[in-house]
């Protein structure tokens, strides 16, 4: 693999030597306007000035890239992959941090229903996307629970033209994908607006024939998603934004998921340098599922809705051109409502945030955050963050930023009540341990107590993490390098210990702050421009994630494995300490977009990397070493593009995904090459 | 059985005082240190996955490296998972031999030939109404159970020390869970419950070492 790795990348240097031959003047015209951030600051800010590590993806890299899906997409980031955990839940991991640390955005607000922590991505459809921007880092100073890894914030297509403008557009591919896209938009005076769906269905895919079911069974999705944007007067501006998604999938049963949100917004601009946004949010999340075996017993039964109601105020003052303040104020109120519960249960928080950014002198700028979150269930959270950049030249811009995040427990760590009928455990969450010890007592379930009956129910504190990051960035139009240094601690994690041994033999396990992660690396982000005609990219990421209790185990010399051949025990070396499960140590891409001006055409190809990582201990020592046999091997997807612009306002494209075909079975379960062709029509 | 054991006994006893007479050292002998690897124990059990458990447990004698159906004359008892040592008080759990004698376990880290020594900071764990002294449970006592694979591991560096029903010492270390001991575990064709671990018993009272 390592050697057609290797083949491609000499293969894309070799393009790019190529191209190079026929090197042209510069072309002014080709490089837009300095980019403008949201996320960073959750104020305007360009691009030069944020002094924290950020990428974004523009609308026209996501029509090129011919995917779908926010999880695709994503994948092909520097830093970023898709993983999947025990239970089979994906979603994505960032700076080696796990998908439940990671806050997801639309316009700036999260989106909710998790399973097991984890947010599938694959549920956002990209069609009516400006473009998204990526914070690396702790970013709980500005969005609280939930940002530990970093925030990835999507932001929807606003109304742009007086002349209705959008597309159309339906593509056919392996798997029976089918999609059909409309989107459109239109401003008129005081009024615009932006209209979105998407239908998506497929017929499913079975990777293993050896494993009972589908790999994906066959679904059909449909996502629609509005803008109504009204101008009251120059100063008062009010929009409303909707997303509603709905999945249906094929199984003996049902299974259905609905996904809404509802933003409604008012700006007002009291004067040229204070403007206030009042801002509602809605949002709910329900999953139901139903799977019956052949003769129609019930396997699984499971209904879970989460709502969330958001209020925030918050004002943003630019004191002068190189001073300004964001305050806001705002609450969470939340409710779950699950079959595992016994009860429907509210969580309700309250939050202050600040922060001042401010430019002493023209090279530096220095941005001070903090948010403090009061809530219902645990205690308060305070999360500072500060960034400064310094401009040694024009091109190059030395970064660094030390900022906190945080995790309220999450429902199920609190309220769960669950028995698995099949096996015998129980998992209670931490408000009902005593209550479901004493039901089990009194129902002589209960062998005996492991842990102090006094300590039942000891509150949880939340996971909290401290992120460093510190790089370079040098840019100089044509071609820009990006260089970061993280290294994020995690403690207070959250993990499951044993409360009680029962009459079966099993045991009630309940949920308890212990464990202390860390992950460090180095990422490199490279673009360069190399003609009118030809783009190159190519990101980097070295990565360390390690438990240091773990770790510390292996220096006391206290973790071992077992030869299975010899049955001979050995020590585990710290050099044979791998790591935490799904993190590869390298993760690598390049890019290359040739732009063919004479035919309307273009061909984008993508390669991504991911070296060698375990899914979870196999030889009973409790961490993951070079002796496990969970190892996946490294591997590379390739992704490859090809469009054509005829008769002015038609595209056709067509997308090869994984055509080195390298299909992966086990937890992963990526299908090897597939076929999209797509027929746009724009207006 | 027992009076097998007693001819045995009587077989030892003239031979020690009819060594000790040819050669007018002392009055004992001391004894050779064993290291035997034991296979296939079989453990069984009934109830479990969602059920209450039941059923006898199989003791284990160390002096004569074997199971036993004695009341009284046996070290370790095992029943799928869980382990028992002959000492302290019945756990509460279906159908437990009883107790009849002092035994009891230390956990130790370390690799097998590691382990040179009963450690004299350490108490001798005994079975209690509170639970078992090897806990039971994946992570806790003696093995780890993965989820994804559905295997039973002993976790490994986990060494046994324990004091056996007649005041002796021997270590352990649980090899494996299943039928001869397989390389590549299957757990849906290979059988569980079957023990095989090796150990070294000090047959002579009062001595403490396993070298």
């Amino acid at each position: 693999m390592k050697v057609r790795f290797l083949a491609l990348f000499l293969l894309i240097i070799s393009i790019s030597a190529l191209a190079q031959d026929n090197d042209q003047q510069d072309s002014l015209q080709f490089y837009e306007l300095e980019e403008v951030i949201l996320t960073a600051t959750r104020s305007e800010k360009k691009s030069s000035s944020i002094p924290m590590p950020i990428e974004t993806i523009s609308r026209e890299r996501i029509r090129k890239s011919g995917f779908r899906r926010l999880n695709e997409l994503l994948q092909e980031q520097t830093g970023i992959t898709e993983t999947i955990d025990e239970s089979g839940f994906r979603g994505i991991q960032m700076q080696g941090v796990s998908s439940q640390y990671i806050k997801v955005l639309i316009d700036g607000l999260p989106i909710v229903g998790r399973s097991s922590g984890n947010l599938d991505l694959s549920r956002l459809a990209i069609g009516n996307i400006r473009k998204i921007e990526i914070v690396k880092g702790p970013s709980s100073s500005l969005y609280g629970s939930d940002a530990l890894g970093g925030v990835i914030n999507i932001i929807t297509e606003k109304p742009k033209k007086e002349k209705l403008n959008g597309d159309v557009n339906a593509s056919f591919g392996t798997f029976n994908k089918a999609e059909t896209n409309i989107s459109f938009n239109q401003k008129k005076e005081n009024i615009g607006y932006t209209f979105f769906v998407n239908a998506l269905s497929s017929s499913g895919y079975d990777l293993n024939d050896e494993l009972e079911g589908n790999t994906v069974d066959p679904y059909q999705n449909i996502t629609l998603g509005n803008r109504l944007h009204f101008d009251i007067s120059k100063r008062l501006k009010a929009k409303v934004k909707s997303r509603l998604y709905y999945q249906n999938i094929d199984i003996n049963g049902n299974s259905e998921e609905w996904d809404a949100n509802i933003i409604t917004k008012v700006d007002h601009k009291w004067s040229e340098s204070i403007n206030t946004i009042y801002e509602m949010y809605y949002t709910s999340y329900q999953a139901n599922q139903k799977v019956f075996d052949e003769v129609g017993n019930t396997l699984f039964d499971s209904n879970f809705d989460q709502q969330l109601y958001q209020p925030e105020i918050r004002t943003i003052w630019d004191i002068k051109e190189d001073q300004e303040i964001i305050t806001g104020i705002g609450g969470r109120f939340q409710s779950l409502d699950r079959n595992l519960f016994k009860s429907s249960v509210n969580f309700n928080s309250q939050y202050v945030f600040s922060q001042y950014s401010v430019s002493p002198i023209e090279q530096l700028n220095i941005i001070v955050g903090a948010r403090f979150d009061q809530h219902s269930e645990y205690e308060s959270q305070l999360s500072p963050k500060i960034s400064a950049g310094y401009h040694l030249t024009d091109d190059l811009m030395v970064k660094t930023s030390v900022g906190s995040g945080f995790k309220a427990p999450d429902f199920r760590q609190l309220y769960l009540d669950f028995t698995n009928s099949a096996v015998g455990y129980t998992v209670v969450g931490k408000r009902v341990e005593s209550e479901v010890i004493d039901r089990l007592q009194e129902n002589d379930q209960i062998l005996s107590l492991i842990i102090d009956e006094d300590d039942l129910g000891e509150p949880l504190k939340a996971e909290s993490s401290v992120g460093y990051n510190a790089g370079l960035k040098f840019d100089k139009k044509r071609y820009t390098i990006d260089l970061n240094f993280f290294r994020n601690d995690f403690s207070n994690l959250i993990d499951t210990r044993i409360l009680a041994r029962k009459n079966n033999g099993q045991n009630i396990f309940g949920y308890i702050n212990r464990d202390e992660v860390y992950t460090q690396g180095i990422e490199v982000d490279a673009n360069y421009q190399l003609n009118d005609n030809v783009d190159v990219s190519g990101g980097y990421q070295l990565l360390y994630a390690k438990d240091d209790n773990k770790k510390e185990a292996v220096e006391r010399g206290e973790v071992f494995y077992r030869d299975p051949e010899t049955l001979e025990t050995k020590k585990i070396e710290q050099s044979e300490y791998f790591g935490l499960p799904n993190r590869s140590r390298h993760l690598a891409n390049f890019k290359i977009y040739y732009k063919w001006i004479a035919k309307n055409a273009y061909v984008n190809l993508r390669i991504n990397y991911r070296s060698k990582y375990a899914l979870f201990d196999t030889n009973g020592n409790g961490l993951i070493d070079v002796y496990d046999d969970s190892f996946v091997n490294g591997f590379s997807t390739l992704n490859l593009s090809i469009g054509k612009t005829f008769l002015d306002d038609y595209e056709l494209q067509l997308v090869g995904e994984n055509i080195l075909n390298n299909e992966q079975t086990g937890l992963l379960n990526l299908p090897g090459i597939r076929v999209t062709a797509r027929l746009q029509y724009n207006f | 059985m027992n009076t097998l054991r007693l001819i045995t006994f009587c077989l030892l006893s003239i031979f020690i005082v009819s060594c000790s007479d040819d050669d007018g050292v002392g009055t004992e002998a001391e004894l050779s240190l064993e290291t035997e690897t034991f296979e296939n124990l079989h453990a069984p059990q009934q109830g479990g996955q969602g059920q209450p458990v039941s059923g006898e447990f199989t003791k284990f004698d160390f002096e004569t490296g074997d199971v036993t159906d004695s009341d009284t004359d046996w070290d370790i008892a095992l029943r799928g998972t869980t382990i028992a040592v002959n000492g302290g008080e019945q756990t509460g759990t279906d159908d437990e031999p009883e107790r009849t004698s002092d035994a009891g376990v230390i956990i130790e880290s370390g690799t097998f030939s590691d382990i040179t020594q009963v450690p004299e900071t350490e108490d001798f764990v005994q079975d209690s109404p509170n639970g078992f002294a090897i806990p039971s449970g994946s992570g806790n006592g003696w093995y780890s159970y993965d989820f994804a694979t559905n295997i039973i591991n002993p976790i490994p560096g986990k060494i046994f020390i324990f004091k056996t029903s007649d005041g002796r010492y021997a270590k352990l270390e649980i090899l494996s869970y299943y039928k001869d001991a397989p390389t590549d575990i299957d757990p849906f064709e290979d059988e569980a419950r079957y023990y095989t671990f090796r150990y070294t018993y000090n047959p002579n009272e009062g001595q403490t070492n396993f070298d």
